[in-house]
């Protein structure tokens, strides 16, 4: 029971005080990323990212790169609650994961004028998924992590194939439009000099662009602006529906009522949630919503649902917040981001000087080992928070418009500028916040373009590593059983789109759009 | 919703194009370090043409299949609503910098660099001003606040140094 002596040691490395403050700060800074609309997780991660840089070279007395990536994650998990605030007190998701709440949440909290109720019911399934999901992290990346530690170029380039097929084959989104959106991604992580041969390329000349595109200001871009100017348009900011934000302590003891009543559902969903999590681009949301899926396929009330149902609060939010945790795993053992927040994340491990990857877990086991122990402590915490601040955090919602608008821009600029004291990224900021605001409009997905940005330089040395190991024959990557499986797994993945589409057609199924012509 | 989704599709299809073009020693026998290396071209080349043949796929599923009636913005207003974000926004970022204009002999210096703290005094205030129609007090202690708050936090708390303007050169400001 190896796992436990470097859990306890993970829980030294993260109960030192300056962990322990920057998780504080990052979890209250989470909530209020998560309460406001115009601003996600994921972006509030990369506007914050460049300030770990200083938290990690020991600008804060004994902080170190393990205090930064506690303080990363803390802002994922505190976003991760915070979003749930106001979809069910004001019926306007926080986050993309909360959207799944206006089903039942709003409606047990206005309707059945139990606002405790709905919030409590949430944050206890919450709290429990995260724990299911931290628990299974626990004792599945140190095998993971070993087992990956085998891998040689054939099998790694299989890997990511894998995770961008699962992007393509299991996304929401028109597959091409995916497929379109990860070679976008893979096309701008390759600007600048080539790693392998020092070669300049895609730079048109441009001496700027010789380092190539930095994967923040475009993330915050896509993300941070695309997202405000989304919520412009659709004008939800402002608008606070008039509901009481009290939690008291009798709505936390009849929430637990409902969730014993409930526990089969919430723990299934959890783990459900926590092996959706793990593959790449499935974080919280597509998980949230396979979630109240579950919940409403299993349940004996199924006219409730829509109506305030419970379940259907609980089932969604354990299986989000599973994912949340779960995404990180791949990042952290193998060196592939599960959702666009822990590209991020993974993208300030680069940042600090550290290799995403099994190697971690050899070199700084510390570091993994003490992000692990914080994943407990910050859910905790998240969760206290949660309890005692609801009336608090539904207080930003009050902030007006045109005093929270342009200040998330200017932390969107802040965010985008410190990394490298550059003003070509603070315009690369702005322009992709154009181009990520049209793309959700046109329903491009933007996940496989940040996972793709963030993985395509690796995904180039592993396949050129390959091919130079096979004298240039793409026979090589099937000399293996591992990569050949995962390839073929991927092809797989990549048709099952196509697989339903011809099976719809034969059933006859109308088309899914409006059926008149502009 | 057609026009708009076959003309981003075109667009994707046009960077594609300027991208294969730029990688078009892709195929050269020389590309290559070692023997089996493919060279610095093949992987931009590739990616450019997958992503090129998607949006032509994406792009002729958007004149062929039927699309929804309505248009990319439900109306003017939302329209409105997104530019009055937007241009602010892109003054802003300009304001930072300065605009200059450059020849091969001089650079001429339209706007000068008004740097982070003095962009955002004025673009905080134009938002409380314009869209927020405060008294014009609250106004000017918005614009004066926001920069304070920001130079203490980032400045002074994390050191990190944010663009000054061109009065801080001067010596008149000390940002």
């Amino acid at each position: 029971m190896e796992v436990f002596g470097d859990l306890a040691g993970g829980f030294a490395t993260a109960l030192h005080p300056i962990n322990m403050a920057m998780l504080f700060v990052a979890v209250v800074l989470g909530l209020v990323i998560g309460v406001l609309p115009g601003l996600g997780g994921t972006s509030g991660v990369a506007i914050l990212l460049p300030i770990t840089v200083f938290i990690a070279h020991g600008s804060l007395p004994g902080s170190d790169a393990t205090t930064a990536i506690i303080f990363l994650a803390g802002i994922y998990w505190g976003a991760l609650f915070g979003g749930v605030i106001t979809s069910i007190l004001f019926n306007i998701p926080g986050e993309p994961w909360a959207v799944v709440l206006l089903f039942d949440g709003f409606p047990l909290a206005k309707r059945l004028g139990k606002p405790g109720l709905a919030l409590a019911s949430s944050f206890v399934s919450s709290f429990l998924g995260a724990l299911v999901s931290t628990i299974l992290f626990t004792f599945f990346a140190l095998p993971i992590a070993l087992k990956a530690l085998e891998f040689g170029p054939a099998e790694l380039f299989a890997v990511f194939v894998l995770s961008f097929a699962t992007l393509i084959g299991l996304g929401a989104e028109a597959p091409m439009k995916s497929v379109a959106m990860l070679a976008l991604g893979l096309l701008l992580a390759a600007v600048g000099f080539d790693t392998v041969t020092g070669e300049q390329r895609l730079n048109f000349g441009q001496i700027s662009l010789l380092s190539g595109i930095s994967f923040v200001p475009v993330t915050i871009g896509l993300f941070g602006i695309g997202e405000i100017l989304a919520s412009a348009e659709e004008q939800g900011i402002g608008f606070v529906e008039n509901i009481s934000a009290r939690l008291g302590l009798q709505d936390v003891f009849a929430a637990v009522g409902e969730l014993r009543k409930r526990l089969r559902l919430v723990l299934s969903n959890a783990v459900i949630g926590f092996f959706f999590g793990v593959l790449p681009g499935h974080g919280a949301t597509a998980a949230s919503f396979l979630g109240y899926g579950l919940a409403r396929q299993y349940s004996k009330n199924k006219e409730n649902f829509g109506k305030g149902e419970i379940s259907g609060i609980m089932g969604p939010q354990a299986a989000a917040d599973s994912a949340g945790v779960a995404s990180l795993v791949p990042m952290i053992t193998l060196g592939i981001p599960g959702s666009p927040t822990s590209a991020v994340i993974m993208a300030g491990l680069f940042i600090w000087g550290l290799q995403p990857g099994p190697v971690l877990f050899i070199q700084h086991p510390d570091f993994v080992w003490g992000l692990i122990a914080s994943i407990y402590l910050g859910h905790l915490l998240t969760f206290i928070l949660c309890l005692l601040a609801v009336p608090l955090l539904a207080m930003i919602m009050r902030v007006p418009y045109a005093i929270i608008t342009p200040f998330i821009v200017v932390i969107s600029i802040i965010g985008s500028y410190s990394l490298n004291n550059s003003m070509l990224d603070v315009f690369i900021t702005v322009i992709f916040g154009l181009i990520g605001y049209w793309l959700r409009k046109m329903k491009y997905p933007l996940a496989p373009l940040v996972v793709a940005l963030v993985l395509g330089d690796s995904m180039e040395r592993e396949l050129r590593k390959a091919l130079i190991a096979g004298h240039g024959s793409p026979l090589y990557f099937f000399n293996s059983g591992l990569s050949t499986v995962l390839l073929v797994l991927a092809i797989v993945l990549v048709l099952i789109p196509l697989v339903r589409t011809i099976r719809a057609r034969r059933r006859g199924a109308a088309p899914p759009a409006a059926v008149a012509h502009p | 919703m057609r026009p708009y989704q076959v003309a981003t599709a075109a667009a994707i299809v046009l960077i594609a194009a300027v991208a294969m073009f730029d990688s078009r020693a892709a195929f050269s026998p020389s590309a290559g370090t070692a023997p089996g290396d493919v060279g610095s071209r093949w992987y931009p080349f590739w990616a450019a043409t997958i992503m090129g043949v998607a949006s032509v796929f994406v792009g002729y599923r958007a004149l062929t299949t039927p699309q929804g009636v309505e248009g990319a913005f439900a109306g003017a207003k939302s329209l409105f609503a997104v530019l009055k974000l937007a241009v602010p926004m892109l003054g802003y970022a300009l304001l930072i910098g300065g605009i200059r204009w450059r020849t091969t002999d001089f650079t001429y210096t339209i706007v000068p660099p008004f740097g982070f703290y003095l962009s955002t005094a004025l673009y905080m205030g134009l938002f409380a001003w314009w869209l927020g129609r405060y008294k014009i007090w609250w106004v000017g202690a918005i614009a004066v606040a926001f920069p304070i708050v920001i130079f203490a936090v980032f400045e002074i708390g994390f050191r990190v140094s944010l663009p000054k303007s061109f009065l801080y050169d001067s010596g008149i400001l000390p940002f």
